[in-house]
């Protein structure tokens, strides 16, 4: 499928590495804030030629925006960006690319009805490939073009093969070429070198398919340089030759790999390990769970997922980006499909899933996207907060509604104390609690969280989390998408890991105390 | 169709993907149709003055499939086409000898209608670029106006009959063999088949159709583009329109008639998905053909035209269900 065995050393570009070593990228007081959020402070980086760097942090750490400011998809606040030893301003992914810096995502963004050839050639540009000057396609000479850009990186892709056909590993050697193909023209032409950045490259691939991308991360760095973004810490320890380590936004290690393990890279990550913060009582598990999952699976997002959930109890579950606890969560709501496993709803066994029978069994989500999924903009606080089905018949008068309205507001403190006010103009805290009291007052039996604190501050965060508190001191079993780690600890009753799709972890409050590096050591 | 697809049923999945590429369902759909009507009706059906019929019927809709299915490549839709159709149909009588005398500009007239077509396409290809309308709203406006353009000018005098009695005549004549509208049909669909294959207008269509935040990302200047495929199909129905006002022998406002539902089913009857990415003009020919040969064989069994209409919504929702249905698990929201 893909040839591994040829030599190493077949550059791309013509390294011009004898006249002058200058780095291929240099980034000084580069720096990046959302409002009053710093994402990314001030921050130094060189990168010289053939390195691979391992760049790793948590969730949050500011990785995906300082990859979203090295590709021109934000633009830095303060600081100089240099490339191959000129100061660039990028206007976009594209124009990076044409820059000399490519990036191949983890979600990938090829064409899926084109052929290999033309992904590789399109990504060109409109005057970068002569195979397509002047509007027309001179289909052999692009097959001879791309053929090229395959065989210097050693893929055996056929240049003719359409995308969709291929499997997930073969596509992602038609994307490292096609950001190949532009990236090392332009370095050649500037006499640099180019860089690649793949952001999370293996968390969707097989073992043998992730050695392929080993070989190719090699030969990449004969040609010009590699930033490799994974969240698997042993890859990182096996392919990079440096480790830069993010946390809070800031770059917190830099350092050649040797030496290094993986506990280190851990510590680095997480800065000061802690236990959760209060040690309340955990309330106990009555026989019988309100719902109960058995190898849950689907394809491509988790697998084999057993889960308990009992009344009063939060359990939480954390887990890296792609972890596939969104679509474990989606899925138990009916939001999502599911290729296979036993649900049972408060003892009775699930056939057919829809939210909308998922609410009737006493289901509850409150969904991560609020405004798209959760919140209606434009309605009162009062509607939004009375939309969902009625048990008790069809008609809510506008007097109910108005009471229902009132009694929830001073229920969960919302402010300010206007249920007929427009939704969207409270704050993000109290639009949550709106949504939240939209559940609560169905009574659920299961309230499903997907990142309830999401976007909020921390003092809003805080009232959330007391209602969260209250809901399952009612009797309702919570499951809780945390945001971060420390949340997880102090809300979980019980609290499971998940890595690529599976439960790694499985952590009881009531015996167990564990830390937030115990927890960071499952997920990745 | 952008779900992984794991390496072991790799070739399986990719001899089924050849098969559907190649539209070999579609073209047993045809054969089938010419089998059964052929049986049901040995004397009348499978003559040659009937696939004439057949054929000088499908030309019109195969030359405004072309433009359409370009379209349709994209993701977007082209309402206009009976708008279109009238107001470049109109422009062309009144421009070539006509009763009512009104300008002979002789075979300018030509040139004349198709520009009025590529105009009012581009005109509804720019607002929906760039005012970001959807193309559904912007074409449907614009089948109003192309109405109302060809309304104006057939104003309240009598009917524009054309004078030119050898330009009448050229579609159904078979000098070739085959009548000479389906022969230009053919040419079109050749232009077309090139341009889809061989011009950056034509994969940056299939690309756009496929993803179009990707073709953003990629750097393609999608408005651009999108313009220069609405022009097109409308140059393609302004075509149609001259050919119907050919065959009428005079102008009409309403020479299109009929004609959105036609070509719209048949692009989508013969494999190219109102969602883009997919298809293209050779599969609308097939498309065109099918319904063409069943609107025929329906009215030489002596099935009832007003029950025709019927089937042939009938055959549209099932091609769309039978194409869909391999992936209707995964249609969670559908609008």
């Amino acid at each position: 499928m893909i040839q591994t065995g040829i030599p190493l050393q077949a550059p791309l570009c013509p390294d011009a590495r004898q006249d002058r070593p200058a780095p291929i990228l240099r980034l000084s007081g580069l720096a990046k804030s959302f409002g009053p959020v710093a994402a990314v402070k001030p921050l130094t980086l060189t990168v010289g030629r053939h390195e691979v760097i391992g760049l790793i942090g948590e969730n949050g750490a500011g990785k995906s925006t300082l990859l979203k400011l090295l590709t021109g998809v934000h633009q830095p606040d303060a600081g100089t960006f240099e490339l191959n030893g000129r100061q660039v301003r990028l206007k976009g992914p594209q124009d990076a690319t044409e820059h000399g810096l490519g990036i191949v995502h983890q979600e990938q963004s090829l064409f899926t009805n084109l052929s290999v050839a033309e992904n590789i050639v399109m990504g060109a540009g409109r005057k970068g490939s002569a195979s397509t000057r002047g509007g027309l396609y001179r289909w052999r000479a692009l097959h001879r073009e791309a053929a090229e850009v395959l065989a210097r990186i050693g893929s055996t892709v056929s240049p003719a093969t359409i995308v969709g056909d291929l499997g997930f590993a073969e596509r992602q050697m038609v994307e490292i070429a096609r950001t190949i193909h532009v990236a090392c023209r332009t370095a050649e032409r500037q006499g640099g070198a180019p860089l690649v950045i793949l952001d999370e490259p293996t968390s969707v691939l097989e073992e043998a398919e992730t050695a392929v991308l080993e070989h190719e991360i090699a030969r990449l760095r004969a040609i010009g340089s590699v930033i490799f973004v994974s969240h698997r810490l042993e890859e990182v320890l096996r392919i990079c030759t440096r480790i830069v380590v993010m946390r809070h936004g800031e770059l917190v290690a830099d350092r050649p790999v040797e030496g290094v393990t993986e506990a280190d890279l851990f510590r680095m990550m997480i800065g000061k390990d802690r236990h959760a913060r209060t040690r309340e009582a955990v309330p106990p598990m009555t026989a019988a769970p309100v719902l109960r999952a058995e190898g849950l699976t689907r394809t491509g997002a988790f697998r084999d997922i057993r889960l308990d959930l009992h009344p009063g109890r939060i359990t939480a579950i954390v887990g890296t980006f792609g972890a596939g606890r969104e679509a474990l969560v989606r899925a138990l709501f009916g939001a999502e499909p599911l290729d296979g496993g036993r649900l049972e709803v408060a003892g009775r066994a699930v056939a057919q899933w829809s939210p909308r029978l998922a609410i009737r069994a006493g289901l509850a989500y409150l969904p991560a996207e609020r405004g798209v999924e959760s919140a209606v903009g434009g309605l009162s606080a009062a509607r939004n907060l009375t939309m969902v089905p009625q048990d008790r018949g069809w008609l809510l008068s506008p007097a109910g509604r108005r009471a229902l309205a009132e009694e929830w507001f001073s229920r969960l403190d919302i402010r300010p104390n206007l249920p007929g006010q427009d939704l969207a103009r409270f704050s993000g805290g109290n639009q949550q609690k709106v949504v939240l009291a939209k559940w609560l007052r169905l009574k659920p039996r299961v309230l499903i969280l997907d990142h309830p604190l999401r976007g909020l501050d921390p003092g809003a965060g805080a009232t959330v989390n007391a209602c969260i508190r209250a809901a399952a001191a009612e009797g309702a079993g919570v499951l809780l998408l945390a945001d971060t780690l420390e949340e997880a600890l102090d809300l979980g009753h019980e609290i499971l890991v998940m890595r690529d799709g599976e439960i790694s972890a499985r952590f009881d409050r009531t015996t167990d105390d564990p830390t937030t590096l115990d927890l960071l050591e499952k997920m990745v | 169709m952008t779900s992984l697809s794991g390496t072991g049923s790799g070739r399986a999945a990719r001899r089924r993907g050849l098969a559907a590429r190649a539209g070999v369902a579609e073209l047993a759909i045809l054969l089938a149709l010419v089998a059964i009507f052929s049986m049901l009706n040995p004397h009348a059906f499978p003559t040659l003055t009937n696939l004439n019929t057949i054929l000088n019927n499908a030309a019109i809709p195969i030359v405004i499939g072309v433009g359409a299915s370009l379209v349709v490549l994209t993701g977007r839709i082209d309402l206009s086409v009976e708008g279109v159709m009238g107001a470049a149909g109109m422009a062309f009588v009144l421009l070539s000898a006509n009763s009512r005398e009104t300008a002979d500009i002789g075979w300018l007239a030509y040139p004349a209608a198709l520009a009025v077509g590529a105009g009012l396409g581009a005109a509804t290809g720019a607002i929906h670029a760039l005012a970001k309308v959807p193309s559904f709203i912007v074409s449907l406006g614009m089948w109003y106006v192309g109405l109302g353009i060809a309304a104006v000018l057939f104003g309240y005098e009598m009917i524009p009959f054309l004078g030119n009695e050898a330009a009448v005549a050229w579609p159904t004549a078979t000098p070739l063999g085959l009548p000479n509208s389906f022969v230009l049909a053919l040419v079109v669909v050749g232009l077309g088949w090139l341009i889809e294959r061989y011009t950056r207008l034509g994969r940056y269509a299939y690309a756009i159709g496929n993803n179009e935040t990707v073709a953003r990302m990629t750097g393609i200047p999608v408005a651009g583009f999108v313009v220069a495929i609405f022009a097109f199909a409308g140059a393609c129905s302004a075509l149609a329109g001259v050919m119907g006002s050919l065959a009428l022998g005079a102008g009409s406002a309403t020479v299109g008639v009929g004609m959105l539902f036609l070509t719209l089913a048949a692009i989508v009857i013969g494999g190219t998905p109102l969602g883009g990415g997919r298809g293209g003009a050779l599969r609308t020919v097939t498309g065109v053909l099918i319904l063409s040969t069943l609107y025929n064989g329906l009215i030489l069994v002596g099935v009832d035209p007003s029950i025709q209409s019927g089937v042939s919504g009938i055959v549209l929702v099932a091609a769309v269900i039978a194409a869909g249905w391999s992936q209707r698990a995964r249609l969670r929201v559908f609008k």
